[in-house]
């Protein structure tokens, strides 16, 4: 049997997920000059969300999926005014330690409250899946690539069309120009950390019923989301979807066609890194940028 | 009558070096000001420190009689403080349309959008022409254009432009300057910034003329016309008082005029 349709099949699903993944560190990134290294554990904390929602009171993941993305918004919205806006000026090794160190804590919180068992959310169509022609679809992953699709149309769309969204733009691509549109910068600044975050967590929810939970789980999602947006180019939601589509077939296809494939799919996320920095550190989309 | 625009003694700078010592201008409603001076003068510091990029050492700023040196720029923008400044600053990734979009952000200019549309565009057909172009493809001319039909708007009460000549070529000047003057006819107060002496006191009601962060002489554009100061500085004769940033912290003669 060929297992070419399969193989992309697979793909096509995965890089759905690997958009809305690498969306929020790309949407943070391109309008605060920022890389929030705690965007795993926001990614965890969703899939915990998801996971207790469902298993203390039987709410099906998809319903809890907007509650949890306000919840994340909101804690964006705090987090941006308590303690991110202070470094906004600061060195970028400032800004690292400190992402980083507020993902620590709140992985080890995480540790602390509901230990480091695996856990997954179990709705009916996380296991169920059916045969189209040659190939074999997880409910479960078509869910969650649908939900990915809506989430991150929603954010282009917002971005393109609305007020709000086209100041968030103008911020990106010129701060001081944008203030004598009569932007307020900081309010953008922390409205695009608060759907950073909003996204991050709703990743969290849709990968609850496809993988494992635990509190661990965020820091290899977040290496992945960035190398996908320093593949596409930082602060480029266009390069974005492109470089999650290249890392979702760049992993599938290996894991498919090579001996052992599945562990060096693993990978791939840090050759990919290694090859665009050597090759064109601006990434496929992206613009110089000035630090 | 109180002046629309006032700044009383400001001293502004960049981090620790000062770059306006002492600076007093005003300027009416309906009047058309330009501010000359060599580079590094201080023009844009002044532009920027009324549209609120630059907080002020100290002195005033006063819009229509209220002291507006601690309101931020982006709620200057309401008040109807609009800068087109310098090196256009478009947003290139942006369509013209949307950029003049962004002009109109502020919640009093969006309810005007559509007239405020039809006066940009009827001002600037090549704009209308060009309105899906991304603005970074555009000539400099073009994006000069787009630059003051987004400073408009925003509706402003006082419409600021930065050197609205830089680098273009000088036919282009003509179509900017033949903008600018019937922007001014209707009635709009207009502060400029220009390193074109020629240009900008043929539109000008009134100039100052800035040296080393300090206003070197004022008057009308005829009065200036004629100053041997303006004519040594700007119009080719001896370079002597007011030369370059080299010279900053003498203070310049200032002329009767």
């Amino acid at each position: 049997m060929d297992i070419f349709p399969q193989a992309f099949s697979d793909a096509i699903l995965l890089a759905g997920l690997y958009t809305l993944m690498a969306v929020g560190l790309s949407l943070g990134f391109g309008v605060l000059r920022i890389i929030n290294f705690a965007q795993g554990e926001m990614i965890m904390l969703g899939a915990y969300g998801a996971f207790w929602l469902f298993t203390l009171m039987g709410v099906d993941p998809l319903i809890s999926l907007p509650l949890l993305v306000v919840a994340g918004f909101a804690l964006g919205w705090v987090l941006f005014h308590g303690v991110v806006a202070k470094v906004l000026d600061a060195p970028h090794i400032n800004q690292i330690l400190l992402t980083f160190g507020i993902g620590l804590a709140i992985q080890h919180v995480a540790i602390i409250l509901w230990t480091g068992n695996a856990r997954s959310t179990t709705p009916d169509y996380a296991t169920t899946s059916s045969v189209v022609g040659d190939v074999l679809l997880v409910h479960g992953r078509v869910t969650a690539f649908a939900a990915a699709v809506v989430m991150v149309a929603a954010l282009i769309a917002w971005l393109q069309w609305s007020e709000t969204g086209r100041a968030t733009r103008a911020v990106a691509e010129n701060r001081s120009a944008a203030v004598l549109m009569g932007i307020d910068v900081n309010r953008i600044y922390a409205l695009s950390f608060g759907v950073s975050c909003a996204l991050s967590v709703a990743t969290g929810v849709v990968v609850s019923f496809i993988l494992t939970i635990t509190p661990f789980m965020g820091f290899p999602m977040l290496v992945k989301a960035i190398a996908i947006v320093i593949l596409g180019g930082l602060g480029s939601i266009a390069g974005t979807v492109l470089g999650a589509f290249a890392l979702a077939f760049a992993e599938t296809f290996v894991s498919y066609y090579l001996p052992e494939g599945s562990g060096w799919a693993e990978g791939i996320a840090f050759v990919l890194i290694i090859g665009i920095l050597l090759v064109r550190p601006r990434g496929i989309l992206g613009q110089a940028v000035e630090t | 009558m109180t002046a629309l625009l006032e700044l009383a003694n400001l001293r502004v700078g960049y981090g620790q070096s000062v770059v306006l010592q002492d600076v007093s201008l005003e300027l009416h409603q309906g009047e058309i000001v330009c501010l000359l001076g060599a580079n590094g003068a201080g023009k844009t510091t002044t532009t920027r420190a009324v549209s609120g990029l630059l907080a002020p050492w100290s002195g005033e700023i006063r819009f229509a009689g209220e002291n507006i040196a601690s309101i931020p720029a982006h709620k200057r923008v309401e008040l109807g403080i609009c800068l087109s400044p310098e090196g256009r600053q478009v947003f290139p990734n942006f369509s013209v349309h949307e950029n003049l979009l962004l002009g109109s952000y502020s919640k009093k200019a969006r309810q005007r959008r559509a007239e405020m549309f039809d006066e940009v565009y009827g001002l600037f057909p090549r704009l209308a022409e060009r309105r899906t172009q991304k603005a970074g493809l555009m000539s400099g001319g073009e994006q000069q254009m787009l630059a003051i039909g987004r400073a408009l708007m925003g509706c402003p009460r006082l419409l600021m432009l930065d050197e609205p000549s830089l680098g273009l070529a000088p036919k282009i000047i003509l179509d900017v300057y033949e903008a600018v003057a019937t922007i001014a006819k209707r009635g709009l107060s207009i502060l400029f910034v220009e390193q074109n002496v020629q240009a900008a006191l043929l539109v000008a009601h009134r100039g100052y003329v800035l040296a080393n962060g300090q206003i070197a002489a004022a008057g009308t554009s005829a009065e200036l016309q004629n100053s041997t100061l303006v004519q040594e500085a700007f119009l080719g004769k001896k370079p002597s008082l007011l030369a370059t940033d080299g010279a900053r912290g003498h203070s310049a003669a200032v002329p009767a005029i």
